[in-house]
């Protein structure tokens, strides 16, 4: 064979795959970058791409079952398509303009914001308050415009059907001056308690955060893998005899003064919660980042700490098995959390067009039927109550509303969530006493529960640095602990073996 | 084009450029660099002077140390006795001890939940004995296939010219047969060593809520301090270089004592 003359015709070939696919390569990667994806979007000129980025499972999918149809008796409503097809369909007639909806999800606020540092560009985000607040005070995001806060506009669904009580606290709770409603629009709200199965704990006894360390459910109660809400508990165990003084519950401050005291974040405070979730860790189940709820079905675990949203799809799931669990709100006090759209200022980037989008989306969701749809989807409890569209409260008639024939029967007054005066009498739901203990307990918590509700603000980067390591050193293993046979023992074994090299050494040579 | 061999090793170079040795700059960027971006050293004497990140280096040792001895303990004689068995379906056993890797693998951890549940009742109860069981269920393979391989290339003639010089069977299996499957047990051990001291998701799964070194690199990214998880991972590295070392010493070592031994 010569040298330099013609190879063997295998390697003619595979210098040709090779060839080809470098070729290939190449060119998806410059047509990638530059022109291969903006093919489509080139093509439609004036089409909008709005990029969302939610939590996972926060939307309604479409595709329902025909009997899953919700027929309250202003109309049916059922999740053909899924939400977001819906409104590119809406926006285009309503705007006469295209959109394409990207629709992104994340799994925790962490992620999210990591996401968003890595580099990741978004329109619209969607958050919880905390978060919101941390971006606000990041100077991340774009406020809402003048337009977005036209009542005389049909299509604002949003501001024209949000719940007074939101609406209220979006406005009266700022960062830096700024109130939240300037910026943030709510998506979905709740409270935090405890899933229970009552057959095993009395109503009382799953009342309070002080279950965390009750030694009759010795490792049978599982809490959030999340240091803010563990922190929340903690605080709330630590100062359960203060926020349950008749005194303090009557301060005419003390709506304030709750949230102060669940806000506390001095040094002393993190300590103290230190000790105590090192103490309560060793009587828990665990602390589960998603196993909370499929446990408390198969009855794992007696009782775990949820978010109210969650709370109700536990609920329901275990009601599927006929297996009933309840849920209680702690008596100390709740943690009210909001999820909420922002919009990002790097992703509208001043384009006027997109921020239409973003807000007519939000819009979008905020119509009382397609909030009734994500409602019955995902669990959780929307902030819109639909103001003069009752769509929303027949919906919670028809969840929850007794039958004619029931006999053990309780008003269920609502008037704070639905009236702007905070009147019941229109607004009372007549519903089978076990409810008070149930799901519409947990997606609607009665006035006295949303009296001792607390927001936990954000922590400013000092803090948070200060509270992480905390959190890191419950749950690590501390070097302290290992007891003295176990260092004997590995002494033993690493001399052993420093020997046994030795001597192989010593035979060898 | 001139087109030599080394052409080929192209698409690999580009590779390794790309998603190995670019990602390993931005880690050791991150573990030696401050919020504010300037060098530093406290990252790393941070986590040898804290007490619980000690402790947790501590804990990930003692569940990849016991996991990696049950998994020898049991992969062993299973590879051994199936290695030198005169069994003709060899393969399709060897296949229904890698058959679970076929499956998914939090799969396979759920139902392992379910089974243990079954006999402990409460899991809560021992956090520790659920990791170590979670991890050998899930590494086990990794450890039988390389040491089945090792011994089934043996020669037979060597432990047969044991046995004629007088050996018996305890003695040739000590000598001769243990002796050069080591580079099998080397490499299974490796396998299994090393992911066992980062596989939080078992632990996770098994409510055990102790950190490892996985689950504390990514509280440490959760917490937004990447350049603490970076120094972690690297703290990793570090351990795993020193181990492949010894472990590739060992093994030339008994290349030559086996080549001794011939």
């Amino acid at each position: 064979m010569k040298k330099n003359g013609s190879a063997p015709a295998f390697v003619k070939a595979l210098r040709r795959i090779f060839a080809l696919a470098l070729a290939m390569i190449l060119a998806c990667l410059l047509l990638s970058k530059e022109g291969f994806l903006s093919v489509p979007a080139s093509a439609a000129e004036d089409e909008i791409v709005l990029r969302v980025c939610s939590w996972e499972e926060y939307i309604d999918l479409g595709e329902w079952e025909e009997d899953e149809v919700i027929d309250l008796e202003s109309g049916d409503i059922i999740g053909v398509n899924p939400m977001v097809e819906d409104f590119e369909a809406w926006f285009e007639e309503v705007y006469g303009r295209k959109v394409r909806v990207e629709y992104s999800t994340f799994g925790t606020n962490e992620d999210l914001y990591n996401m968003l540092t890595i580099g990741d560009v978004y329109d619209l985000v969607c958050p919880s308050e905390y978060m919101i607040m941390k971006l606000m005070a990041e100077d991340r995001v774009q406020p809402l415009s003048e337009a977005f806060f036209d009542t005389d506009n049909e299509y604002n669904y949003y501001i024209n059907g949000v719940s007074p009580y939101i609406r209220n606290i979006f406005e009266t709770h700022d960062i830096h001056g700024v109130s939240w409603d300037k910026c943030a629009a709510g998506y979905m709200w709740g409270v935090t308690g405890f899933v229970y199965n009552p057959e095993v704990l009395t109503e009382e006894e799953a009342s309070t955060f002080r279950l965390m360390e009750n030694r009759d459910y010795y490792r049978q109660i599982t809490v959030k893998d999340n240091v803010r809400d563990t922190y929340f508990e903690a605080l709330g165990a630590l100062k359960a005899e203060l926020l349950t003084s008749e005194e303090f519950r009557q301060d005419p401050d003390y709506a304030v003064k709750l949230q102060e005291e669940m806000n506390d974040v001095s040094q002393e405070t993190i300590d103290r919660v230190q000790d105590y979730l090192q103490a309560v860790k060793d009587n828990l189940y665990s602390f589960e980042t998603d196993s909370g709820k499929a446990d408390m079905i198969t009855g794992k675990v007696v009782a775990n700490y949820q978010w109210s949203g969650d709370a109700v799809y536990t609920m329901d799931q275990a009601e599927e098995d006929d297996y009933y669990l309840n849920f209680a709100v702690p008596e100390e006090c709740t943690n009210i959390y909001f999820d909420g759209w922002v919009m990002l200022k790097n992703g509208i980037a001043e384009d006027p067009a997109k921020q239409q989008a973003a807000e007519a989306f939000i819009n979008f969701l905020s119509r009382p039927d397609n909030v009734v749809r994500n409602m019955y989807y995902i669990g959780y409890t929307s902030v819109i109550s639909g103001n003069e569209d009752e769509r929303v409260f027949e919906y919670l008639d028809w969840c929850y509303g007794a039958e004619e024939d029931e006999e053990e029967t309780v008003e269920y007054p609502l008037g704070y969530f639905f009236d702007a005066e905070g009147d019941d009498t229109d607004y009372t739901l007549t519903v089978p006493e076990e409810q008070l203990h149930r799901q519409l307990l947990a997606q609607y918590p009665t006035g006295e529960v949303i009296d001792r509700a607390s927001i936990m603000e954000y922590f400013d980067q000092e803090k948070s640095e200060v509270i992480n390591r905390m959190w890191i050193r419950v749950r690590c293993f501390n070097i302290k602990n290992v007891p003295v046979p176990v260092w004997i023992a590995l002494g033993a074994v690493i001399a052993a073996g420093i020997v046994w090299a030795v001597i192989r050494k010593r035979n060898r040579a | 084009m001139k087109f030599s061999r080394k052409t080929l090793g192209i698409p690999y170079i580009i590779f390794l450029l790309i998603f190995v040795v670019a990602p390993l700059l931005v880690l050791f960027y991150y573990a030696f660099t401050n919020g504010q971006g300037q060098f530093t050293f406290r990252n790393l004497t941070g986590f040898f002077t804290d007490p619980n990140t000690v402790g947790t280096l501590f804990y990930s040792l003692a569940i990849a140390l016991v996991t990696t001895a049950v998994c020898l303990l049991i992969a062993y004689p299973v590879a051994y006795v199936l290695a030198t068995s005169g069994l003709k379906s060899k393969g399709v056993i060897i296949m229904i001890f890698v058959l679970p890797m076929w499956i998914n693998f939090s799969l396979r951890i759920t139902a392992l939940k379910e089974i243990l549940t079954l006999i402990e009742g409460n899991l809560a109860f021992y956090p520790f004995l659920n990791s170590v069981i979670g991890m050998t269920y899930d590494f086990l393979p990794f450890m039988i296939l390389p040491i089945y391989n090792t011994i089934v290339k043996l020669d037979g003639s060597l432990t047969e010219a044991a046995r004629d010089l007088g050996a018996d069977e305890k003695r040739a299996f000590l000598h001769v047969t243990l002796p050069l499957s080591l580079p099998g047990i080397i490499s299974g051990v490796s396998m299994v060593f090393l992911p066992a001291m980062t596989n939080y998701v078992v632990l996770d799964m098994l409510y055990n809520s102790t950190y490892i070194m996985g689950s504390l690199i990514g509280s440490y990214f959760s917490a937004y301090n990447w350049h603490g998880g970076s120094m972690i991972a690297l703290i990793l590295l570090a351990i795993i270089c020193v181990f492949t070392l010894v472990t590739n010493g060992m093994e030339e070592e008994d290349a030559r004592a086996g080549g001794a031994l011939l």
